[in-house]
């Protein structure tokens, strides 16, 4: 079983949504600094995904330090993986650009999403 | 990038009839090609005249690097081959099955054979002729995994199984990748099922390859527009070539564009001058597929 879920959506890039799934997974903390991160080969097989792909996700996932090889252990989730801010809206990005773009649809002033958007929060604080 | 399986001008004529036409297909190796079109497009053609089972009417195939018409023994020492119609020994269980295939392969992989023996729960005092059509394929994959070929083709492995053995059919092909030095070229009617595993695709339709590319561009380049038509609007009767099955109903006009980003915007204002919010989205295989055959239907007309 792999440590995150992932819930594809045909025609966006299986690429792009594991590595989501993942990065969510290390941001939201359900993969903790030293916890192990899945080879390439248990991504691909759990995932029925091609292992070209899976190799992809890893190495995008080490190059931006998220993951290290440790020797004997295979990936970790990065001790020194910074959770910068700057994760955390990139996973928001898409949400985010979503939602412009519909409210831009509906034809509402920015001011109306923001009063709709700041509605919400309050709801749910 | 070295090509496990390479095709150039490849023609099959049956009594006059292109059943395959000038196909000219490349497939990387280390790639999961699928090979996608309708029933009787002349995938299964192709594959066994790349298999050296046909011999083509002109042009040519090479696999593994041998031209096809000298495809022997000692290439299928490399090559895992699993067809639709394939003859299985139906008097063998499969551990008479794998004795019986054991010997022909010096790089036969005994803990590779015992753990997809595990994995796709195979009985071992059945004969094969007894067993459904589902346990049938697993032990023919198992029979041409188990010495870790260079490239397996698999022809229309998915049809007519239920979605349990589908899984584990992809999992044991994926157990292959682990080794070093595959490729996998897999035939289907059945896109849904490969497109999270397959990176190259081609499209063949009526014998004629429509598309043959990376799954990362072929996907990039498409897109469905669909946007709203003022009361004014005017739509040309020619439309730039690179739009697909344009369709209106009332104020809806949608088309899919097959260039996108390769002047997609200009095209579209060309048409549409002063129009700005139109809905962009990707696609899957599928639809990409859908667009593709429909497009070609049309042209043929």
């Amino acid at each position: 079983m792999l440590p995150f879920k992932v819930t594809f959506t045909p025609g966006l890039s299986v690429h792009e949504q594991v590595l989501f799934a993942a990065k969510k997974a290390i941001v939201c903390g359900q993969l903790k600094p030293g916890d192990a991160f899945p080879s390439v080969r248990v991504l691909s097989q759990e995932l029925r995904i091609n292992p070209n792909t899976a190799q992809k996700v890893s190495a995008r996932l080490r190059d931006e330090g998220l993951i290290e090889m440790q020797p004997g252990l295979g990936s970790v989730v990065a001790k020194s993986a910074h959770v910068l801010s700057s994760h955390k809206k990139e996973l928001l990005g898409r949400d985010l650009e979503h939602l412009v773009v519909e409210a831009k649809k509906l034809k509402l002033t920015e001011q109306e999403l923001l009063d709709a958007l700041r509605q919400h929060w309050k709801n749910l604080s | 990038m070295g090509y496990a399986i390479r095709t150039e001008g490849l023609t099959k004529k049956f009594g006059g009839r292109a059943a395959v036409d000038q196909l000219a297909l490349d497939v990387p190796e280390g790639s999961i090609y699928a090979f996608l079109g309708p029933n009787g497009s002349g995938k299964t053609t192709t594959i066994k005249l790349m298999m050296n089972i046909l011999f083509p009417t002109a042009g040519r195939a090479e696999v593994l690097g041998v031209p096809s018409a000298k495809i022997g023994p000692e290439q299928f020492r490399q090559i895992g081959y699993v067809s639709e119609n394939q003859k299985i020994p139906g008097w063998m269980t499969v551990p008479q099955l794998i004795g019986f295939c054991k010997p022909m392969y010096p790089t036969w992989d005994d803990g590779f054979c015992n753990r997809l023996l595990e994995q796709f729960d195979l009985p071992n005092d059945v004969k094969l002729k007894s067993m459904s059509r589902g346990m049938k394929v697993k032990a023919m994959l198992l029979s041409s995994l188990a010495y870790r070929p260079k490239l397996l083709v698999l022809d229309e492995p998915f049809s007519g199984l239920d979605p349990l053995v589908r899984d584990e059919l992809i999992r044991g092909i994926l157990e292959l990748t682990e080794s070093e030095g595959w490729t996998v070229f897999i035939s289907s009617h059945d896109i849904d099922e490969v497109e999270r595993l397959a990176d190259w695709v081609g499209f063949i339709d009526k014998g004629k390859l429509a598309v043959s590319e990376s799954k990362e561009t072929l996907q990039a380049r498409f897109r469905q527009i669909e946007l709203a038509l003022p009361a004014d609007a005017h739509v040309p009767q020619e439309l730039p070539k690179e739009w697909l099955v344009p369709q209106r109903a009332g104020h809806a006009f949608r088309f899919v564009e097959s260039q996108y980003g390769n002047g997609s915007s200009e095209r579209f204002n060309a048409v549409f001058p002063g129009i700005a919010d139109a809905d962009e989205q990707s696609l899957p295989l599928r639809e990409i597929y859908l667009a593709l055959a429909r497009h070609f239907k049309g042209a043929n007309r």
